[in-house]
């Protein structure tokens, strides 16, 4: 990775001026209204072209945010809080909306959720209906943005154009989906369980943001609509009052607000199905740029990552002294089995002591101690294998849609 | 629907997780309304030869920061990036509107 761009990590908290940044990003000449409104502020620059985001407090329930887009709001969780604990903050967790018309507003007394289409009894619960006509259920599972990590695609891809933040791990309650579709008793012939949130777009062309799954994977008891996350309501941002849960798979399904869920009896053909978010039918969903004609498949299952939480490219570590690395780690649809930490440059790798296990779908916290012995530049390296068997790649995966990154994640730091 | 007072917790990971608020705390706290204040983001485009139009379109369903945060595009790319928003999103675009938007793209944010 290039030492030349400011990455702010932990050892680095102090920020950037706009000003600076935005020099820095080349973005010079016709400075209009968009660069002026926010020289006030501070800033982090990304390691990529065009990364310089604004650091903002000015979402609803969310602290200190990297700006992505303001409507509709792609905010990204700064590095520097996954250090601080297993669980993502809820007023620090990402936020990601396809459509801008969100209501502001959910008044929980009125508020309906309608189970329709292929069920013996069509259901249309309240709140309080949902939180205390079921079994009330928990799980620790990270949720993670499709195209998290997009930013760093080599060549670039357009999209969200995301660093690692684009993920977050909590303690999500609520009720299966499995309990509910029961209740409203699932005739023969569902195919698949398709569900909508209130968001639109702001022009009735655009499609509803609308996602499926298949009967079997909403009935498995894992998936889950939940409406606490550690403890506490959703931000209205992360979903208020209800969002899915999927554990293991990309968040493109864990759908917010939700308020209409339909059991269908053919695959959904719906644009945000059939359409968006398809990656190559490959190994890591790997393709060469320009490549063309092969098949598609709707994204699906998380692959294993790890990443270092308090070095980053650029931090300096004392010469002949013990150090503590850590990092977070997590499996995709299975849990970690081990953390390979690497000191050389990935000539040699040891396992990585784990913290504890908060489940297989959670973040887990790991660490290594190494003593660094010559001064000079030192790639440090780390590598999570799932339960399932499967490691992270050595080499990043490519795809137009800058989706399911996983490559193993390396610091450049200075021993001196 | 029959409520129950007592709340069943059951783990579905099968691992120990740290102890929920209390049933009624949660359930309580999710029975309030939530009224909150979006920022609508910056609406204005750098001023440039099509910056009118790139105001009157893009900005319908997305603030200006979507587009000079994208990677610098060629004319190509940009061009097929403004098709989608019309094919796809439903950008009430003419067809003639793409060209002039896709070279105003091009200069504030493009690359050869």
């Amino acid at each position: 990775m290039n030492v030349d761009f400011e990455y702010r990590g932990p050892f680095s908290d102090k920020r950037r001026q706009l000003m600076r940044a935005l020099t820095a990003g080349g973005l010079t000449g016709l400075a209009g209204g968009w660069a002026s409104r926010s020289l006030a502020g501070n800033a982090v620059t990304l390691p990529f072209e065009n990364g310089m985001r604004e650091l903002t407090s000015s979402f609803p329930q969310k602290g200190e945010m990297l700006l992505l887009r303001s409507r509709p709001p792609l905010l990204e969780t700064p590095f520097s809080v996954f250090d601080k604990g297993v669980f993502t903050p809820n007023d620090r967790f990402y936020v990601r909306w396809h459509l801008s018309s969100i209501p502001s507003q959910i008044d929980a007394a009125t508020f309906r959720l309608a189970i329709r289409g292929l069920v013996g009894r069509e259901l249309n619960l309240s709140l309080a209906d949902v939180v205390n006509g079921f079994p009330r259920v928990e799980v620790a599972a990270v949720n993670q943005c499709a195209g998290n990590s997009r930013g760093f695609f080599k060549p670039r891809v357009v999209g969200g154009e995301w660093g690692n933040g684009a993920m977050g791990n909590a303690v999500w309650t609520g009720v299966r989906l499995k309990d509910i579709l029961d209740r409203a008793g699932v005739k023969a012939g569902a195919v698949q369980v398709r569900y909508k949130g209130l968001d639109e777009g702001p022009i009735s062309a655009t499609p509803h943001f609308i996602k499926s799954l298949d009967i079997d994977h909403a009935r498995d008891g894992e998936v889950v609509l939940a409406y606490g996350m550690i403890g506490q309501p959703l931000p209205l941002l992360n979903g208020f009052p209800l969002r899915l849960v999927v554990p293991g798979w990309y968040a493109t399904y864990w759908l917010k607000m939700v308020n209409d869920i339909e059991v269908i009896g053919q695959p959904d053909d719906n644009f945000w199905m059939a359409k968006a978010y398809l990656i190559p039918d490959t190994p890591h969903a790997n393709v060469e740029p320009g490549q063309t004609g092969f098949k598609t498949v709707p994204i699906n299952k998380m692959v294993p990552r790890s990443f270092f939480t308090n070095v980053s490219d650029g931090s300096v570590l004392p010469a002949s002294q013990a150090f503590t690395v850590r990092g977070i780690a997590f499996g995709g649809d299975a849990g970690v089995k081990q953390v390979l930490f690497s000191s050389d440059g990935g000539a040699y790798w040891a396992p990585a002591r784990l913290e504890k296990d908060y489940g297989k779908y959670s973040f887990r916290r790991w660490d290594a101690r190494f003593t660094p012995r010559s001064a000079g530049p030192l790639v440090l390296k780390v590598k999570a294998v799932n339960d399932n068997g499967v490691a992270q790649p050595d080499t990043p995966n490519w795809n137009g849609g800058g989706y399911m990154r996983n490559v193993v994640e390396s610091a450049s730091v200075i021993v001196a | 629907m029959k409520t129950s007072v007592a709340v069943l917790l059951i783990c579905v990971a099968g691992a120990s997780l740290p102890a929920a608020a209390g049933p009624d705390k949660l359930g309580s706290a999710v029975s309030r309304s939530q009224n909150v204040h979006m920022p609508e983001g910056a609406l204005n485009f750098p001023r440039g030869e099509g910056s009118d139009l790139a105001n009157a379109q893009c900005v319908i369903c997305h603030s200006v920061g979507m587009v000079t945060r994208q990677p610098p595009l060629s004319f190509d790319e940009w061009k097929a990036e403004v098709t989608k928003m019309r094919a796809v999103y439903g950008a009430p675009l003419s067809a003639d509107q793409i060209e002039p938007i896709a070279r105003y793209l091009t200069a504030i944010n493009g690359k050869p």
